[in-house]
């Protein structure tokens, strides 16, 4: 089975900073993958890198098929893509930054499509609002929406319950669980180490722009539940927190 | 609150210019009523083309609209030959009208050629003060910071297209003036509207603002950044 996203030796760089350093990741189909790393890791850049805005210093990404740094176009029309921070054209309303982001992705929408799409989201009512106008959660939701709007076979999201209330939050997640349900991949970064547990199939722990380690939340917590700082750091049972204090450190960053 | 402001500055305030301007007793000595018309035609461009443009790009740059874009399969340059098309939609729904308010308060009607050169170089002038949008966009990457500079820029852009047909600030004033893209564009508007012949200041002055749009045009494109920070 081909897998929804490859990526091997991603390098990115920003003059003699290196952000991501060599790095390889897969996430297979159907998976809900994520990338877990204190703020300064690497974690968007990479993402940045598979999105198509930043262009790698060296390295391969596939995207399914597609050979995303020889076709990006291509490659970009079989992906979805959250942003962390995510705006629209300020002058249109929801169903025109629908029916416009439709269109760029080849995709043909009736009136009544349009609205049905906003009612599965509960923002039928705001059809008329513009972005800006809306709360949060509403943001995010719609958000999501344009990101899936074309029925992308892998989704990446960066930090997507960023600044949520935990209502926003839950309802975001079972709307992700939908996705992987529908047969869709995901590559998500959080600093939820809770909800990775919880959602995640996989997860890479990432900092100073490398992989330290990859593997089921379950699987990490069994690997390193006897280590000394893993110990150190648990109070109780011992958590993917737990695991990713005890690989990154303590420290705060930046 | 914004959009009434650019709203303003791109059609109030050309029309505007262009009934005040023939008010004074001293304002024939700037130039005729060509001289008003090409004036009220360059404020609009330089708000539509310098002004409004370049405030556009930066605020969208900041609110993360064109990342948003560009995660898309649409080619990034159609991002922004996308916007060139609105602002020069913009450019000739400001032209007519500030032609249309010409023939009809102020009494000036040209042959129907004329009305066609004076909107093709109106056009041209897009091109020069887009070129100058994209240039300050380029350079600066903060919007609050932009907007103080487009601000700034504004006036001497103005101003220095009123004195390129006078010496009553002296004759360095009026050739700086004759040959800034401002005054530029309202020797070529001038000429389009069929008050002087053709020379070879015309041929200069069309010379120069393909220039300026060439120069500008590549600092604004080299140093353009998707991103504010």
């Amino acid at each position: 089975m081909i897998p929804a996203l490859r990526v091997s030796g991603l390098r990115v760089a920003y003059g003699s900073i290196v952000a991501v350093d060599s790095i390889d990741l897969e996430v297979r189909e159907g998976e809900i993958y994520g990338l877990l790393g204190p703020n300064g890791a690497g974690k968007t850049s990479a993402l940045s890198a598979i999105e198509g805005l930043l262009r790698p210093a060296a390295g391969d990404i596939v995207i399914g098929d597609v050979d995303a740094r020889a076709h990006p176009l291509q490659a970009k029309a079989q992906l979805g893509v959250q942003l962390q921070t995510t705006s629209f054209h300020s002058s249109l309303t929801l169903v025109e930054i629908v029916r416009l982001y439709a269109g760029l992705y080849g995709v043909t929408l009736t009136s009544a499509q349009i609205r049905e799409l906003l009612g599965q989201i509960n923002l039928q009512k705001e059809a008329s609002k513009r972005f800006r106008e809306l709360s949060g959660g509403q943001q995010q939701r719609f958000s999501l929406l344009i990101a899936t709007i074309h029925d992308p076979a892998l989704v990446l999201l960066d930090e997507p319950t960023a600044g949520l209330d935990p209502q926003a939050r839950r309802q975001l997640w079972d709307r992700i669980e939908r996705f992987r349900k529908e047969g869709r991949s995901i590559l998500l970064t959080t600093h939820s180490m809770e909800e990775a547990q919880a959602v995640c199939d996989r997860v890479a722990i990432m900092d100073h722009g490398k992989i330290l380690t990859v593997g089921t939340p379950a699987a990490l917590i069994a690997a390193h539940r006897d280590d000394p700082q893993v110990r150190q750091a648990a109070h109780g049972p011992v958590t993917l927190e737990d695991v990713f204090i005890a690989l990154t450190g303590r420290e705060l960053r930046d | 609150m914004r959009t009434s402001l650019s709203l303003v500055l791109t059609f109030a305030l050309p029309l505007i210019l262009l009934v005040a301007t023939g008010l004074g007793k001293n304002s024939a000595a700037l130039g005729g009523t060509e001289f008003r018309i090409s004036l009220a035609l360059t404020v609009g461009l330089v708000s539509i083309g310098t002004v409004g443009y370049s405030l556009a790009i930066a605020r969208d740059r900041d609110t993360g609209v064109f990342q948003r874009l560009r995660v898309t399969p649409a080619p990034t340059w159609t991002i922004m030959v996308s916007r060139w098309i609105v602002q020069l939609g913009a450019v000739l729904v400001m032209a007519i009208v500030v032609l249309v308010v010409a023939a009809l308060f102020v009494g000036v009607t040209l042959p129907p050629q004329d009305y066609l050169f004076t909107v093709l170089v109106a056009l041209l002038g897009s091109a020069v003060f887009l070129s100058i949008g994209q240039a300050i966009v380029g350079l600066i990457a903060s919007a609050d910071t932009l907007n103080a500079a487009g601000r700034l820029l504004y006036v001497p852009l103005i101003g220095l297209s009123l004195f390129g047909d006078t010496d009553r600030l002296g004759t360095t004033v009026e050739l700086v003036s004759r040959w800034s893209p401002g005054g530029c564009l309202e020797t070529l508007l001038s000429a389009a509207m069929g008050a002087t012949p053709w020379s070879g200041q015309l041929w200069g002055a069309l010379f120069a603002s393909f220039g300026y749009t060439v120069v500008f045009a590549v600092i604004g494109i080299r140093w353009f950044r998707w991103v504010s920070h």
